[in-house]
């Protein structure tokens, strides 16, 4: 049925009013948000005078170009039109998942509980307000960063939220990020697709790691950094590390099996080829891998390693980084059918015999290596026997010379 | 001899082999003489780079291997190490060998008594030994070379082939690997690393006792470096080649010049050095034992 033509004209009407409304609305403002005399004086400090002085220009410009002021100020009947609550139920109105978010995250717990977390304008500033795409953003890809650190990195804030000793490592972590190479891919290289911040923490539900919810929860991030990362992700998903992770399952001592941020740490990450980082690594693998790590140090690997070598064999040259899998596994790059070429990487002219070198041989575990333990017993019953024989002799002769050297002395002294 | 001449000897020098009467007489060839000085030199390269490795966990052995520029260099080193070895090695065995071709009575050559083969002699001395260690005999009276001499130089040649064939194996593992099982790469590592102990026991308890810390030797004998000893030194270490240099007149021939204060001092701290790193590492390698 067509609208009867009184009610089009009235919507017609309604839309003009509403137009010619705004535009008042917002030239009502103008009056005094456009002038800095009558601004002077009205706030307790010069830089608070400054933030009251609003232009239709900074509306007109931003992302919000379509909104006037009583699309967010809209208690402008009730009096002033400052909003003292956070603005996120305004905000909220059009961006609804974002609110939603946002209203879950730890900020807002803090906010509603001290008033003085991040909420919607903290971070997307509340007149100009540009798309993330936009490089006056402080939300664009290169100013996340910077815009976390303006609270993170301030030492009121990590003295009154991060001071516990489980956050050590957040105090820490602004400083960290910068040093490393997501940070200096975005500040130095410019790079758009490093990660920063809002990237791993979730831009608007972030929580810490130990929250269920969190990105950074050891369930989910395998997935946060695999967002980026997804060659990488799906190696480990497949690999013993991601199907353990994946089945929940721990160790016998119950611990989960590694994850992303386990070896890669969550903001000092380095390159991989970067060599202190390389060396605890193989910590790192140490820490569950107790009796491989033990037997690998026993080697010319293991020993290189510790002593700071970076060309030898370390865990991930032989089992991969993230595809590691049992030797059983015919998948595997120790499994006997790939071994040879997982040799070869290095040693080029590795063959089977090669390959059958005990990289973790331990010569004191008789069961498992006996072709290891009765060479170890024979060589070392005779070099302490060597010793021990070679010695009597020199033994003896030193008992005479002590003899003879006190015989002396006390003829000398009769 | 003269008083003239022994008036020229230095009144107060530390090694034995300047003391007492002179003239001097050599006791070892140039090429003796370099040979002794590639086994330290290698001996020491190989010690210094290979026990921080051997010991790799503790903290003496990371900052050893730092203070040497680093695992690479020490590696390098280790290797360069080897090479010396192999080298003086077969300058020996050549200039042996030459020496056998050479020489007017081969038979002499290897069992008379300037030969380094052991003879039925040395079983006496030893035996000998032991009696004067007990006080029941005089200490045996040796030729030019003692028993316990004949000893080291063989023990070396047993370290150098079980180092440099077990060394040789981890060097070059692909190529071994054409005629060897994996396990025996493991092997040699535990060959290699007991047998570096051996080798440094036996230097720093019997060789340093004999040529440096035994009263008649007290402080420091520096004859393997300046190749020259006092007819005194002569008669107590060695009387039966004194004497059979008097015997067969060739006593002239071998009459040397005084050791020079300059290069004397040199070979007297080349000597202490020795000892001193040499102490060390017996004190490093005690230290991480323990650990």
């Amino acid at each position: 049925m067509r609208p009867p033509i009184v009610v089009a004209a009235l919507v017609v009407m309604m839309c003009q009013a509403s137009v010619a409304w705004a535009q008042e609305d917002a030239a009502e403002c103008e009056k005094c948000h456009e002038d800095r005399r009558f601004l002077t004086g009205k706030t307790e400090t010069r830089e608070q005078d400054q933030a009251l002085f609003i232009t239709r220009d900074m509306l007109l410009q931003s992302a919000h170009e379509e909104l006037t002021c009583a699309s967010c100020h809209d208690q402008h009947a009730g009096g002033y039109p400052h909003v003292t609550d956070s603005i996120a139920s305004q905000c909220g109105d059009c961006h609804e998942a974002e609110q939603d978010d946002w209203v879950r995250s730890v900020h807002a717990e803090n906010y509603s509980s001290t008033g003085d977390a991040a909420d919607c304008v903290t971070c997307h500033s509340a007149h100009s307000v540009y798309s993330r795409d936009d490089d006056r953003s402080p939300t664009y890809d290169l100013n996340v960063a910077g815009l976390c650190a303006g609270c993170h990195a301030d030492s009121t804030i990590v003295g009154t939220y991060f001071s516990a000793e489980k956050d050590s490592l957040a105090a820490a972590s602004v400083a960290l990020y910068h040093e490393t190479v997501h940070g200096t891919h975005v500040t130095d290289a410019g790079l758009e697709v490093s990660a920063t911040c809002a990237d791993c923490h979730g831009p608007h539900r972030t929580l810490p790691a130990d929250s269920l919810a969190s990105t950074l929860h050891s369930d989910s991030i395998a997935t946060t950094c695999g967002s980026c990362h997804e060659d990488v992700l799906a190696l480990y998903a497949g690999a013993a590390h991601g199907t353990a992770s994946n089945a929940g399952v721990g160790d016998e001592h119950d611990r989960d099996p590694p994850n992303c941020i386990d070896c890669h740490t969550a903001h000092g990450i380095v390159e991989a080829h970067e060599p202190n980082w390389f060396r605890h690594t193989v910590e790192e693998c140490g820490e569950c891998h107790e009796r491989l790590y033990q037997t690998y140090l026993g080697t010319y690997h293991g020993k290189v390693t510790e002593l700071g070598g970076e060309l030898v064999a370390k865990c991930s040259d032989c089992h991969t980084a993230h595809d590691m899998r049992p030797a059983t596994d015919s998948l595997s790059s120790v499994h006997a059918s790939n071994v040879v070429a997982t040799c070869a990487t290095c040693h080029e002219d590795a063959n089977e015999s090669f390959a059958d070198y005990y990289v973790h041989g331990d010569p004191m575990n008789r069961a498992e290596y006996p072709l290891l333990f009765w060479p170890w017993v024979i060589v070392t019953a005779y070099v302490v026997g060597a010793l021990a024989l070679f010695n009597v002799h020199t033994g003896m002769w030193l008992w005479r010379n002590m003899r003879q050297a006190i015989r002396q002395r006390r003829e000398q002294l009769s | 001899m003269t008083g003239g001449q022994e008036a020229a000897l230095p009144p107060r020098r530390l090694s034995t082999s300047e003391h007492g009467e002179g003239p001097y007489v050599w006791r070892f060839s140039r090429l003796d003489r370099a040979l002794h000085l590639m086994v330290i030199v290698s001996f020491y390269a190989l010690l210094v780079t290979g026990i921080p490795l051997l010991f790799a966990h503790s903290s003496w052995a990371q900052s050893a291997i730092r203070m040497l520029g680093g695992v690479e260099t020490a590696g390098l080193i280790h290797r360069l190490g080897a090479i010396l070895t192999f080298t003086y090695l077969f300058l020996h065995l050549g200039a042996v060998l030459l020496g056998a071709i050479r020489a007017p009575d081969r038979r002499s050559y290897f069992l008379g008594p300037n030969s380094m083969v052991p003879n039925a002699k040395d079983w006496q001395d030893l035996k000998q030994m032991f009696r004067y260690f007990r006080g029941k005999a005089e200490m045996p009276l040796f030729d030019r070379f003692s028993y316990m001499e004949k000893f080291e130089y063989w023990g070396v040649f047993w370290g150098v082939a079980i180092m440099g064939v077990s060394g040789l194996l981890m060097w070059f593992p692909e190529f071994f690997a054409q005629f060897l099982p994996g396990w025996g790469f493991n092997v040699a590592t535990i060959l290699h690393g007991r047998e570096a102990l051996l080798a440094l026991g036996v230097i720093f308890t019997i060789h340093f006792y004999n040529v440096n810390l035994r009263p008649e030797k007290w402080p420091i004998d520096v004859v393997i470096f300046t190749g020259r000893a006092t007819v005194e030194y002569m008669k107590e270490e060695h009387p039966l080649e004194y004497e059979r240099l008097v015997a067969e007149g060739r006593l002239a021939d071998r009459i040397a010049p005084p050791t020079p204060e300059s290069s004397y001092r040199g070979w007297a701290l080349l000597g202490f050095a020795a000892l001193a790193i040499g102490m060390f590492l017996v004190l490093f390698v005690v230290v991480a034992a323990l650990a």
